[in-house]
C-alpha cells in the first residue's frame, strides 16, 4: 500500500488539481475562482520546475535517493 | 500486472503514440499561437465614444457593405465577443463556403466601418486552417479528430504503464546516472504524469470539437426543421422586415442575452422564409451555448426560440476547455506552458522509441524496468 502510495499520491493531487482548476474560472464568476484556477492550473507546472531544479542541484550520488522529499 | 498485460500495454501505447506523433506535434505547434489570438489579432483602433455597443443601425451598416460589393449578398452577421464590431460577410450566394466570404467590419456604437486585414488571410489564419483541418475542410477535421482519439489511447495507455515504469522510483526522480535513454525515459514519465489531466482533457474536447460539422447538420435536419414548423410564413411578396426591427424584438423575446450571430433566409443555419438569430449569455459557460430564434423574413415577428439539444450543447462546453480562453492572460501563459510541456512528452517518445527500434540482425531489447 505505501509503495503504491508513493507512486500514485502526486499523480492523483496534481490530476485532482489541474480539474478543479480547469472548472474553477468556468463555473466560478468572479475574481477568487479566476486565482483559484490559475494556482490550481500552476500546481502541475511547479511540479515540473521543482523536479528539474532538484536534477539540476544534486550530486549524482544523491539521486538515487528512493525516499520522496518533495 | 503480469509481464504479458505490460507488453500488451507497451505495444497499444508505442503504436498509438506512433501514428498520430506528428499530427498530435503539429497540433500542440500550431495551437501555440492560436492561444494568443485575440492578442495577436488586428489592431481595432476603436474611438473613443459614449455611445452604447448596439445604438448603430444594423441595416445602414449592410447596405454600405453591400453597396462596397456590388452583385454580392449578405448571408450573415457575426458580433463578437470581447468587442463592439459587426462583421459583415459578403459571398456571391447564400450557401457559398464561409472560406470565400469577403468581410468588412463596423463600430456597432457609431456605425463607422474599421479597417482591418481580412480574417481568412495572414499567419494566424494559415495556423487556424492547419490546426483544424489541415486546409482540406470537413474530411480534414473528422481525420485530425481520428488522430486526437489516438492520442486520446496513447494518453490512457500512457497512464496505465506509469505504474510498472516507475515502481521502484520516488515521484519526480529522473536518473542522471545511466544511459541517456533512461534519463529521457524518466523525463518522459514526469511530463507526462504530470500533464496528464490537462493534456486528457485538451485532447478530448479537441476531438469532440471536430465533431462539430456533422453536429451542425444533425441540428439543421431535426431541430431547425421543427422550428420553421411552429409557424407558418408570412411570406409577402417582395416584402423584408428590418434587422434592426428583428434584432429588437428577438432581444425583447429572450432578455439579458447577447446577439451573437444572425442567419438570413436562404442559408443553411435558417429557412428560406426566416431568419435566425443565435444569442448567448454572459457567463463563462453560457457565452458559449447558443440559443436559436427564429423570426420571420416578412413580419419580423420571433416564432420560435428554443435551447439547442445536448449534443450541441455538449460541443459548446467543450470549446473553453480547448481554448484556455476563460480565465484571462494568466491563463492562457499557463496553457501555453502545458502546451510547451506535452511537445517535450512528444518529442521524448519518439526519440524513446526511435533509439530503442529493433535494428536489423539486432534482438528486440526487453522492458528492462518492467516486469
Amino acid at each position: 500500500m505505501s509503495a503504491l502510495r508513493r507512486q500514485w499520491l502526486w499523480p492523483i493531487a496534481l490530476a485532482a488539481s489541474t480539474l478543479i482548476g480547469l472548472l474553477a474560472a468556468l463555473i466560478g464568476e468572479g475574481g477568487v475562482w479566476r486565482s483559484l484556477c490559475w494556482v490550481a492550473l500552476g500546481l502541475p507546472l511547479a511540479t515540473i520546475a521543482v523536479c528539474l531544479l532538484r536534477l539540476r542541484n544534486l550530486p549524482p550520488s544523491a539521486r538515487q535517493d528512493p525516499i520522496d522529499r518533495l | 500486472m503480469t509481464r504479458r498485460a505490460v507488453r500488451a500495454w507497451v505495444w497499444v501505447h508505442r503504436w498509438s503514440s506512433l501514428v498520430c506523433t506528428l499530427f498530435a506535434l503539429l497540433l500542440c505547434l500550431t495551437g501555440l499561437p492560436l492561444i494568443f489570438k485575440d492578442e495577436l489579432g488586428p489592431d481595432l483602433k476603436l474611438a473613443a465614444t459614449t455611445a452604447p455597443p448596439g445604438s448603430a443601425s444594423v441595416d445602414s451598416m449592410v447596405a454600405r457593405a453591400l453597396a462596397a460589393r456590388p452583385g454580392e449578398v449578405v448571408p450573415y452577421l457575426f458580433y463578437d465577443r470581447e468587442h463592439p464590431i459587426l462583421k459583415v460577410p459578403t459571398a456571391a450566394s447564400m450557401t457559398d463556403d464561409p472560406a470565400s466570404f469577403h468581410y468588412q467590419v463596423f463600430d456597432t456604437r457609431t456605425g463607422q466601418q474599421i479597417e482591418i486585414p481580412q480574417p481568412n488571410e495572414g499567419f494566424l489564419y494559415v495556423m487556424t486552417r492547419l490546426h483544424l483541418d489541415l486546409f482540406s475542410g470537413v474530411p480534414g477535421t473528422l481525420f485530425l479528430g481520428f488522430m486526437g482519439l489516438l492520442l486520446v489511447v496513447a494518453i490512457v495507455s500512457g497512464v496505465v504503464l506509469y505504474g510498472p515504469f516507475t515502481r521502484r522510483l520516488a515521484f519526480g526522480v529522473v536518473r542522471t546516472d545511466g544511459s541517456r535513454w533512461r534519463t529521457w525515459l524518466d523525463l518522459h514519465n514526469l511530463l507526462g504524469i504530470v500533464t496528464l489531466a490537462w493534456f486528457g482533457v485538451v485532447s478530448f474536447t479537441g476531438v469532440i470539437n471536430t465533431l462539430a460539422a456533422p453536429i451542425e447538420l444533425a441540428w439543421q435536419a431535426n431541430q431547425l426543421v421543427e422550428m420553421a414548423a411552429q409557424a407558418k410564413p408570412a411570406e409577402i411578396e417582395g416584402q423584408r422586415a428590418s434587422t434592426d426591427a428583428v434584432l429588437r424584438d428577438v432581444r425583447a423575446a429572450v432578455p439579458g442575452m447577447n446577439v451573437m450571430t444572425v442567419a438570413f433566409p436562404g442559408t443553411p443555419f435558417a429557412t428560406p422564409s426566416h431568419v435566425a438569430i443565435f444569442l448567448t449569455g454572459n457567463t463563462p459557460i453560457t457565452s458559449r451555448i447558443l440559443k436559436p430564434a427564429l423570426a420571420d423574413a416578412s413580419t419580423g415577428q420571433v416564432v420560435s426560440v428554443r435551447d439547442m439539444p445536448w449534443y450541441a450543447t455538449a460541443l459548446f462546453m467543450s470549446q473553453p476547455l480547448h481554448f484556455g480562453d476563460y480565465g484571462g492572460l494568466p491563463l492562457k501563459i499557463i496553457w501555453a506552458l502545458l502546451d510547451a510541456a506535452t511537445i517535450v512528452v512528444l518529442i521524448s517518445g519518439l526519440y524513446l522509441w526511435w533509439a530503442k527500434r529493433p535494428r536489423r540482425g539486432g534482438a528486440v531489447e526487453a522492458e528492462s524496468s518492467a516486469s
